[in-house]
Parts: C-alpha cells; structure tokens; sequence
C-alpha cells in the first residue's frame, strides 16, 4: 500500500501543483505534507486493480483497455468506467 | 561607474523628458477609483492570486489514448472522437462559493500541452525534463510557497513542482507521462508535418534565416492556429445541446451520400455533421458531470446555505447540459462552459466573448422584468465571470506565452458599438459589466468601448470612470472605422452595413467580422451579434519593421546571428528612395516566404486538426455542414500580416533622410559604422536594462557622441512634425496596400495588422542600435501608435495629429497607449477631459487608444518590491497584465512610456 498524499484524498479540493483546499479545516494545504487520517483515496490508476505498473517511474498499463494502453499512476480516474478499486484502498466513487 | 544615457544628455542640456505638461508630485500618487468585489468573489479572487498555473495530462492522456484507439477512421471522426473523450474524463472540481463553475482542468488555473500540435519542444527538453521530476524530493512549504515572486508563474522546479517553459508547473509524477505523450506524436503533429512540406517551398532556407534572425516572431501554424477572433453563443444559447444533437442527425440524413453539386467537399458535410454530434454529446457529458460533483457536494454540505447553492447548481448545470437556459445566471454558466470548451478544443489565444452584454440582454431584461434577480446580483454574477475568465491559460511553446502573450490570453468583451439599425447599442447590462470590471479588477475579460458618437454620455462617462480605477480597460475602439475595414475587408464575401455593425474585437484589438442573428426567448424576439469569421491570430507573426531596415542598411547581413539573411542587395543606398525602395524589397521577401510557409502549417492543420466544436459554433458551418477548413465560416479572408516597432522604423527612415541624405552632415558609412558600435554604449542585455535612458556608455569611447545625439535630436514622430509624419504616411499607404499582394491558403488576399502586443521587447532585444538613437537590444516602442517614450514632446493633440496623417480604416488596427499621471484626470472634471480627449482622437479617424493612468514611481517601486504589488495591473499593448507577470524588458518599456501630467 503507498503512501497517501494530500492529492490523493477525497477531502482534498485542488487548486494549483502545489495545493489544495481540504474539505475538512476549508484551509489551504501544501500537497506534499503529511496526510492526517482521515485520509481516504480517490479514484486514480494507481489505486485500481487494472493497473500494472511498469519499468519507467511513475508509469504503468491499463489491463482494462483492449490494446492494453499504457497509463500513469496519478491519472485521476472518477469518470473512467473501468476503474476497479484495488481492495487495500477505500473508494468513495 | 559607467554613465547613463540620461545622464549624459542632462549634461548637455537636453534632456529625455519622460513627463509632459508639468512636474508629477514626488510622492507615490495612488489610483482615484477604488472599488470591492462582493465577500464571496474577494475570496475566489484572493484564491487565484495565490494559485500557479498548473499543467496536467488528463486531457491529453484521454485526447491520445482516443485518437489512436480510433486509428483507421477519418480523420474528423478521430479527432471528435479524442475530444469526446478527453471532455468526458475530465474531472470536474467546483471552489467553495463558486456561482459560475467550470475550467479547463481540474486545477484552478489550469492548462494542459497538446503534443499532436507541437511535440517537439517536450522531446528536446526529455532528458532534463525527466531529471528535473526524478530528482525531485520533498520541499518544504515554505519552499513550494516562494513561487509568489513571478505571480502566477512556475519560473523554476521546486521540490515534486517541475516548471515547464519557465511558466507553467506541473506535477513530477506527470513529467515522465507528459514525455509518453510528446513521443506518441512524433512525426506526426501539425508542427512535424507542417515541417515536412514547407521545406518543400523554394524559399524555405530563407525563411528559416528569418526566423533564427527574429525577424519574424513565430510560425502561426501549430503555435497559436485560431484565435484573436470572437466567438459565437448563439447556437447553443438558441436551442440547447440536445436540439443541436437532433438537427445534426437530421442534416446527416439529408446529406448522406449525396454530394448536391459540390463534386469536391460535397460529401464531407456527413462526415462534419456526425462529427459535430460527436462533440456535442462530449461538451453536454462534460457539464453533466459538473451536475453530478454538484450534487455529490450537496449531500455532503455541511450548512443549509451550502446545500441551497449546491442545490441550485445541480438544477442549472442539467438544464444547460441539454435546454436552451432559462435565466440571466444560466445563460452566463453556458457561455462560460462553450468558451472553456472552445480553448480546450485547440490552442488558442485571444477567444473574444465579444458584445456579451448585448447577447445575454435578452435573459436579463425578461429576469429583471420578472423580479427573478436584481442588478446586485447581476453584478456579483459578473465579478464571478472575470475571475473565471482570468483563470484561463493558454499552454503554447516558451516563445510564445513569455515573449508574445506575456500570459495574456486577451479575451476582449466588446461593449457599445450600434445596432443593425444604426443605433447605440449600450445598454444597462454594460453598465453592469463595467461595474464589474471596476469592482474585481482582473486582466480577463478585457474590455474595449467600441466608440462611436450615438453612445449615451452616461455610458462613456461609466467607461471613463473604469478606466480611471487604472487596470487599462476599457480600450477605445473607432466603431465607425471599424465598420469601414469590415465594409473593404470582406464585402466580396457578402459583408453587408448591417452585419458590419455586428463587429467586434477578437484578442488585443483585432477588428474581427460578426452577423446578426435572432434569438427568441419565451416568444420574443431579439437580434444577437457574433462572430462569423475565421481567427485573425493567422497569417504572418510580427515582422520587426527596424530590424528588417537594420539588414539593408548591412546588405543582408545579420551581425548578431553572423548570417546573411537575405541576398545581398550590393547598391550602394546613395539617396533616401533607393534606401526606402530597397527596404520595400526585403520586407517584400519577407511577407512572402513567411506566407507560403505558413499556408502549409496551416494547411496541415485544418486537415489534421480541424476545429469541430468552435466550427459548429460559428456562421454558417451548421448551413453548409462544413467545418473551419473547409470554409464553413461566413468569412475566411482573415489571414493578415502583423507589423512590430513601426514608429521606430518611422524615426530611423527620418534621421536617415535628415542626416546623411539631405544634411549629409554624416555618410552612410559613418552612420553604419555607429550602429554597428551601438554608438560606443554597451549592449541591454550587459546593462540589464531595456529601456534607453538607463543605457551605460563604455569607458572611454567618444567617436559616437555627436552621430548619437544629433540621431535622438533628428526628427520624430509624435510631434505633429510633417518630416517624420510624411515618412508615416508613406509607409502607411505602401503597408496596407501591399499585404494584399500575398494570399491565404483559403485564397483570400491578407491585409495589415498593427499591434505589438509583447513581441517589442523580445525583436528590441535582437535588434542592434537603429539610427533614430535607439541602443541595441532595447524594447521598441510599444504599438504601432505609440510614440517612443520620451520623443513626444509637444503634448497630446500634437501626437494625434501625427498618428492620423493615414487613414487607418486601411489596416485591421492601430495601437496607441498613453500613459498618464492619476492627477491629469481626477474628479469629475478630469474624468470629462479624459472623455474629451478620447473623443479628439477618435473622431480624428484614431483607431484605438488605451490608458495607463498611474504614477510611474509605482512601477518603479513595484520593480524594486514585487511582493507589494501582487494585484497591480498594467496595460502593456492590447492587454492588461499582473505588473509581477511581465518580463522585465517590458516592464522596463512602460516605466519608460512619457508620462502625461495633465490632458
């Protein structure tokens, strides 16, 4: 399981590369600081079960897609209709 | 300490005057107009000036997975599918208080690269692109929130922030997909393509030298290949997507297989109409799914009133996502998603809203009249509106965003103007809007008042006080000489005085054609004005007019890049004519294998990269059920040739003729010789400095004194001097003539554009020094009215003078800023000279002019201390812009620009 970021949660309303609003305090926060519990994940390729990662940092494939496309980890994936979330992540679809 | 300029012309008693008609106080004058935005618009704007812009790969990832899944298809088809697609999987985020909701990305001031247009910048930058995201660690907030210095801007990589083109940031993780991507399109992009063929031009290695030379700003192609025009709502705004999704089966069926006597593009019209269904269902699905986040948001709102608004959204994002909109508030939403879609659907600068407050009249006189809304609330709507509007990036190479928009993306909202029938079109929802404007000052929409004698004084004065809060909007536009370029420009298309009264400014200030259309709500019936022509941001991109005079005065010969550009001319320039006829040549050459060359980037384009969505949009695709490229568009002959630093060209054709062919006080080669010596000064870039007073001389160099200052003492224009304005309006009557010698890819004759926008500073900076005193690498004057800053020494009319000695309804445009002191025109007094002195212009035959009404030592001291002027705005040339967001050869330019101390 990795570790979660900020960018990563449902909570988490994104404004810029560098922040975002969390839902929880409406306060600013930096993405790349410590998450607090209540954290829970989005739908991204890296959370789904059809994701295979691959030799290249930070990219992967689509076991979904027919060709098997290639994909990345942080691709968002709320309105992909194959997203399957993997078991140890809690969807909020 | 090396001497400046200034101060050694202060020694010699003639000083460079930067002010005119009196002394400026020494203290920091602030600005007159100062005004709030309402509580929830402060907070979303407040957001924005602290947001990045952000790029992200979530459209391109969906654009391109599509395209190729799709591979076999037509290529319309591919590409309508790939849009679809990306519209659909983008997802959607709506801000807390958010009234109007949508953007181009899921980030605020979102962006994204488009490699199936030009991949090839990501390619030559993959190895340090990929270094730059795996290298990447952890920073600090601290770190990450040091970002502030540039505004907005990504200047630099900074922790898992990886800049791209010193502008934009994007997330470390993406950086190794975004390099997927660009190595997806290799070889077969608009910009590899449109390579490929126009090598095959005879002129080509010419063109190339051009460009290595900044001659010409940049290749319109696979840049920026639509834009500076003004868009159309009224298609969706009549009948709502789902209407529009009918009409196009229906036109598929009654076209299908029949080419109805067209044997040539005939049988594309099914192709263009399942296409534009295509598209619809991906812009409709992509409001949707804003719905869905809407109402996802309601049921978890914490408070009665969060779930009312969220409420409320839910029920108009669905209803625009199908129906024609009922409300002022839903009418605005849906003009704001078409806009979004449009800029997402290509790359595009200057997408103009056009006369919004004439198209949404309609809503808002039956709400008004219903008691659905009040002006407060139109107001608040419409603050909202600018700050969605100044969200908007445009993601293009690194040339052109810094050196060309300067982040700009000169979205012009047209107010005034007349009717169909010849009356003042200003209405009370314009008063609203620059109300707006005035209350949430914003660099988007800009505004430009399209003058014209039968507006109301109320109206004007409005404007003027907007003006007056000092962010450079609204421009003054000649409305009657813009209906006069419509009338010469496209009347062989069918242009008609009606529909030229349907005109509007697209970007900066590019005149761009509309029509009138009915719109009938609830049973009455309105006329509409939109765009119905192709983009003018096409064509030939900023030719630097001196630059071009510095290669004949060297036989063609590039000193700073050590090429011959153009083949030597080898005349020896013994009288003034063989100089004026020898540029004419050159520039000639010039025009011409830049068009030919451009014709095929573009021509790639339209077959590889055709617009469906904005065609749909616009007059009279949906008709004809032809697109963009196919000439669907009521006008195509949009194609022009832009001109940068005329008026320094102006002045140095005038210190020529004055001082080496009628004086002979000095030969061309004397005068050649100190050019090329930069008049013993050292260059801008050593200095760092771009303007010309603050330019240092080199230790012990003197042979250039008396050549540099009789060339700054040798006539200029701005004076209503007939020896510089002659050479104007010579130059003038050639330049509009001559673009016409040059035809479009669509075989439309090209016509003159001149505005600057950002390109003086970056062709000043190649230019060496030019012989009306200029040094090398300083910015231009900006425009192409505009005097060079300090030369304006007679005041204000004397400059009008001299800038209407031609007739500018002959050209697209021209561009004069005036930068004047806040106490010129303070209280109601100044507010009516500043009207009257608008007023001279225009009725002069001036095509456009804009203020800055600031005090110059706030720019210096914004210069010296960004940090405390993160909201000040400027307007450069055509546009207005955050101070902390321009380059600093501009910002050297508008502290330089003459300040006026009374009008």
């Amino acid at each position: 399981m990795c570790e979660l970021r900020h960018d990563d949660c449902r909570n988490f309303i994104p404004v810029d590369v560098a922040k975002g609003i969390c839902k929880l305090t409406n306060e600013l926060v930096m993405i790349d600081t410590p998450v607090c519990p209540e954290c829970s994940a989005i739908p991204k390729c890296k959370f789904c079960s059809n994701y295979a990662a691959g030799e290249t940092p930070f990219l992967g494939e689509c076991k979904a897609s027919k060709k098997g496309f290639w994909t990345y980890e942080d691709l968002k994936a709320f309105q992909c209709e194959d997203f399957a979330a993997k078991k140890e992540y809690t969807e909020v679809k | 300490m090396s001497l400046k300029l200034e101060d050694i012309l202060k020694e010699k008693g003639v000083p460079i005057s930067f002010q005119y008609g009196g002394t400026a106080p020494d203290e920091i004058v602030g600005r007159e107009v100062k005004k709030d935005p309402h509580p929830r618009v402060k907070k979303l704007k407040n957001l924005f000036l602290q947001t990045l812009s952000s790029a992200s790969c979530e459209f391109p990832y969906w654009y391109t997975r599509k395209f190729q899944e799709t591979e076999g298809d037509l290529v319309i088809m591919r590409r309508a599918e790939a849009l679809k697609s990306a519209f659909l999987h983008i997802t959607p985020t709506i801000y807390p208080g958010e009234l109007l909701v949508g953007g181009k990305t899921y980030h605020y001031r979102g962006s994204f690269p488009m490699p199936w247009m030009s991949e090839s910048y990501y390619m030559a930058k993959e190895d340090e692109l990929f270094q730059a995201a795996l290298k990447s660690g952890s920073a600090s907030a601290g770190e990450v929130s040091t970002f502030g210095t540039g505004g907005g801007n990504v200047t630099q990589s900074v922790g898992k922030v990886t800049s791209i083109a010193g502008k934009f940031g994007m997330r470390a993780e993406e950086v190794p997909a975004l390099v997927k991507l660009a190595r997806e399109w290799v070889g077969k992009s608009v910009d590899d393509l449109g390579h490929k063929y126009e090598q095959m031009v005879p002129e080509y290695q010419m063109k190339e030298q051009i460009m290595r030379s900044v001659i010409c700003m940049f290749d319109s192609g696979y840049t920026l290949p639509q834009g500076r025009e003004v868009i159309n709502y009224y298609y969706p705004l009549q009948y709502g997507f789902d209407s529009l999704i009918e009409m196009c089966n229906e036109c598929k069926d009654a076209v299908a297989g029949r080419a109805h006597g067209d044997g040539i593009t005939g049988m594309d019209r099914l192709y263009f109409y399942e296409a534009a269904k295509t598209i619809l269902e991906g812009v409709s699905g992509w409001i949707e799914n804003y719905a869905k986040e809407a109402a996802r948001l309601q049921q978890v709102a914490k408070t009665e009133v969060e779930r009312k608004e969220y409420g409320d959204l839910v029920d108009i994002l669905y209803h625009i996502a199908h129906k024609q909109p009922r409300t002022f508030r839903e009418a605005l939403q849906l003009t704001t998603f078409i806009h979004l879609a449009v800029i997402n659907e290509d790359a595009i600068s200057g997408m103009s809203p056009g006369r919004v407050g004439q198209i949404l009249w309609p809503w808002f006189e039956q709400d008004m009249e219903a008691g659905r809304i009040t002006e407060d609330e139109v107001v608040e709507l419409l603050e909202c509106h600018r700050v969605k509007f100044s969200l908007i990036d445009c993601f293009a190479c690194a040339g052109v965003v810094g050196g060309v928009l300067a982040g700009n993306t000169f979205n012009n909202l047209a107010l005034g103007g007349v009717t169909r029938d010849g009356k003042s079109a200003a209405n009370r929802l314009e008063m609203l809007i620059l109300e707006a404007g005035i209350r949430c000052d914003s660099t988007q929409p800009t505004l430009s008042v399209l003058y014209d004698d039968k507006l109301p004084e109320e109206f004007l004065l409005k404007a003027i006080e907007c003006d007056k809060m000092g962010a450079g909007y609204p421009a003054w536009m000649n409305n009657r000489g813009g209906i006069e370029f419509m009338m010469k420009n496209y009347a062989k298309e069918g242009m008609d005085l009606t529909n030229a009264r349907a005109f509007s400014i697209g970007g900066c200030l590019e005149t761009s054609p509309g029509i009138w259309k009915e719109l009938v709500l609830n049973d009455r019936k309105y006329w509409i004005p939109g765009g119905a022509g192709q983009p003018t941001s096409v064509g030939v991109h900023f030719i630097a007019n001196p630059k071009v005079l510095e290669l004949v005065l060297t036989n063609g010969f590039d000193h700073r890049t050590g090429e011959q550009v153009y083949p030597p001319h080898n005349k020896k320039l013994d009288t003034y004519e063989e100089l004026w006829e020898t540029f004419q040549e050159y520039y000639a050459m010039t025009c011409d294998c830049l068009t030919t060359t451009n014709n095929i980037q573009h021509d790639i384009w339209r077959k590889h990269n055709m617009a469906i969505f904005n065609s749909l949009l616009k007059p009279d695709c949906l008709d004809k059920g032809q697109h963009i490229g196919n000439m669907g568009y009521r006008f195509n002959a949009t194609y022009n040739i832009e001109s940068c630093g005329t008026i320094n060209m102006v002045n140095s054709l005038a210190a020529m003729k004055k001082l080496v062919y009628d004086d002979k006080k000095y030969t061309f080669d004397e005068m050649k010789e100190a050019l090329l010596n930069n008049f013993g000064f050292k260059t801008a870039a050593e200095v760092g400095s771009f303007s010309l007073g603050t330019q240092e001389k080199k230790d012990g160099i003197d042979k250039y004194d008396d050549i540099h200052s009789d060339c700054l003492r040798a006539p200029k224009y701005g004076n209503d001097d007939p020896y510089a304005d002659e050479i104007l309006r010579a130059y003038e009557e050639w330049f509009c003539e001559m673009c016409g010698d040059y035809e479009s890819l669509y075989a439309k004759p090209l016509y003159p554009c001149q505005i600057s926008v950002s390109t003086h500073g970056a062709q000043g900076a190649v230019t060496l020094a030019s012989p009306d005193g200029r040094l090398a690498g300083t910015t231009y004057a900006d425009g192409s009215m505009s005097a060079y800053p300090g030369t304006d020494r007679n005041g204000p009319y004397a400059l009008f003078e001299s800038a209407t000695c031609w007739d500018h309804s002959q050209s697209q445009n021209s561009q004069m800023n005036m930068k004047i002191h806040p106490n010129a025109v303070i209280g109601v007094e100044g507010s009516k000279k500043l009207l009257d002195l608008t007023r001279a212009y225009m009725r002069k035959g001036g095509y456009h002019i804009q203020y800055n009404i600031v005090d110059s030592k706030m720019l210096i001291d914004a210069q010296k201390s960004p940090e405390n002027y993160r909201e000040l705005l400027v307007r450069v040339a055509g546009f207005t812009q955050y101070w902390c967001e321009i380059g600093k050869p501009i910002q050297d330019e508008v502290i330089a620009r003459t300040e006026y101390e009374g009008v």
